[in-house]
């Protein structure tokens, strides 16, 4: 079955290390759907599981997708991708056709955290920590379990503090147990959880500085979904701070951007990628998948 | 007859020893809890309360380990580095190098023939090559810590882990343990972590033999094995690494009581 008209939509897959996010655009960059699902214990093999979920959203057949750009850092198990492309430029690029004026990004996930100064369509300069927990998604996990209170109500509870504790401990271990000699001795709860979110923002916005951050600034991320991470950031950076509606996709939005960008290059001299070729099939990680 | 108490209040476990000439005359052992101050009052109690020691000659009390301030009835505070050093001097005089392995730090320290500490690496920002790594690991394993040492010296093929982050290195064990990796395959993995750590703090300081090993991270043959063969030397182990501490903190306070 050959396809002689324009395919009218292209998609990015952003396989993170907790979270697989696929974003459909149209032609015209418009977000036709966007799906989040875990990447889970057994890793990136549900790269074909969000994208399914995805088409059946927007309702529409794979072939109509011309191009597929896979990023984050299971990128290399997205089979059906026609190409791989870094976090960093598909980040750069989702957040800048957001925010056109955008001059800088903080983006904190759940096992690492970048920062970005962008411009002219471009990465200016970037500084990445996936060494240390500090400073991620991971350490407000840690202390959520500790407490064994979800997320969101630590981010609520946060925003009541009226005297934020400092927590002088880096390395998430070690503040876990400072986090709970605090509560022993009686201070607010409130208080320890605004002193653990200025503490971890406080991290970013130090290794942020080294690149020199400037607003307008748009802080991406799934802990930019919690608002007592979103004030720490903008009471650490001192100015306030661009979060987009969907802080999850913008990798995502980016690489479907790209996708879109290489479909017109690859049109423009006759040569579109072989849609039909392309399977969804669950990838074996482990065994050496067909993206291998 | 004088005595005189050694405290240290360890990030995990606390020891507390009472010497009498030079001799271990009582020890005890305690996990260290949340209140450091309660904790030592009770070591304090079990001390006393030891066979053939009266309290009345008790002369003076040292505390020492990261909860050392809280310890409101010692005459003298002493550090962590101080007390190893004292206490592996008293131990094995010919050691030169004391490679402390703590619940939440490891140190590296360097001693003349008198126990006096020279120099010194600590890892103390982060739970990175210390025995809080190999808690976390265990614990995700479902093995206990005296276990830890016999069956990861069975492992072939140590998994690399690849960050010394404790918080990462649980995330991958999990992943590992999925993909069916051995469990021994993964406790080596962390000694060989704790191992690198450790090597790369010794080469910020001039290290002499002999080497001695103390703190309850040297409880752990796969860990000691590792830490050996890493830095290709041979070390000096105490019979009881974890009180070696506390040893030295008595001693320091005999020292101080007695000038």
């Amino acid at each position: 079955m050959i396809h002689n008209q324009t395919p009218l939509y292209f998609a990015g897959v952003d396989i993170g290390s907790t979270m697989s996010k696929v974003a459909i655009i149209d032609d015209e960059q418009n977000l036709r759907t966007a799906v989040i699902g875990p990447t889970g214990a057994e890793h990136r093999r549900r790269a074909n599981q969000v994208m399914i979920e995805a088409l059946g959203q927007a309702g529409i057949p794979l072939e109509t997708v011309g191009y597929i750009v896979a990023t984050g850092y299971g990128r290399m198990n997205v089979p059906f991708a026609e190409q791989q492309v870094t976090e960093i430029t598909c980040h750069a690029r989702g957040v800048m056709t957001l925010f056109p004026e955008a001059q800088s990004i903080i983006d904190i996930g759940g096992q690492d955290s970048k920062a970005l100064r962008v411009g002219n369509h471009k990465v200016l300069d970037f500084t990445t920590n996936d060494k240390c927990a500090a400073g991620t998604g991971r350490f407000l996990e840690v202390i959520a379990e500790t407490l064994d209170l979800p997320l969101s109500d630590m981010s609520q509870i946060s925003l009541k503090s009226s005297r934020p504790v400092q927590i002088t401990s880096i390395c998430t271990i070690f503040a876990q147990q400072e986090v709970i000699r605090y509560l022993s001795e009686g201070t607010d709860l409130s208080d320890v959880l605004a002193g653990m979110h200025d503490a971890t923002a406080s991290r970013v916005v130090r290794m942020a500085r080294r690149i020199g951050v400037l607003p307008p600034l748009v802080f991406t991320g799934g802990v930019a979904l919690n608002p007592a991470m979103v004030k720490a950031m903008e009471d650490n950076l001192g100015f306030p701070v661009l979060v987009p509606s969907n802080p999850l996709i913008t990798g995502a939005l980016g690489a479907a951007v790209i996708a879109r960008d290489k479909y017109h290059q690859l049109a423009a001299r006759g040569r579109t990628p072989a849609v039909n070729a392309r399977r969804l099939e669950e990838v074996d990680l482990f065994g050496g998948g067909a993206g291998k | 007859m004088s005595l005189f108490m050694g405290i240290d209040i360890g990030s995990i476990t606390s020891k507390g020893i009472i010497i009498r000439e030079n001799q271990i005359a009582a020890y005890a052992t305690l996990p260290s809890g949340i209140n450091y101050r309660v904790t030592a009052e009770k070591l304090r109690e079990q001390l006393i309360a030891s066979p053939g020691i009266d309290p009345q000659e008790i002369r003076a009390i040292t505390a020492t380990g990261s909860g050392g301030s809280q310890v409101r009835f010692a005459d003298y505070q002493a550090s962590s580095l101080v007390c190893s050093a004292r206490g592996i001097i008293a131990t094995f005089p010919s050691a030169r190098t004391v490679i402390d392995i703590g619940g939440q730090s490891s140190q590296i320290i360097s001693i003349n023939e008198r126990g006096q500490v020279i120099d010194f690496v600590v890892s103390e920002i982060c739970a990175a090559g210390s025995a809080r790594f190999l808690q976390v690991i265990a614990r995700v394993l479902q093995i206990d810590l005296q276990d830890v040492g016999p069956l990861s010296l069975k492992s072939s093929n140590p998994v690399v882990f690849t960050t010394g982050c404790a918080v990462f290195g649980e995330t991958e064990a999990i992943s590992r343990i999925a993909q069916g990796v051995p469990a021994e395959d993964i406790l080596a993995g962390v000694h060989k972590s704790i191992a690198d750590k450790i090597q790369s703090m010794a080469r910020g300081i001039n290290l002499n033999p002999d080497y001695a090993l103390s703190g309850g991270g040297a409880l752990d043959t796969g860990l000691v094995k590792r830490i050996t063969d890493t830095l290709d030397v041979s070390v000096l182990l105490p019979p009881s690494p974890q009180l070696v501490s506390a040893l030295g903190a008595a001693l320091v306070a005999e020292e101080r009581w007695s000038s």
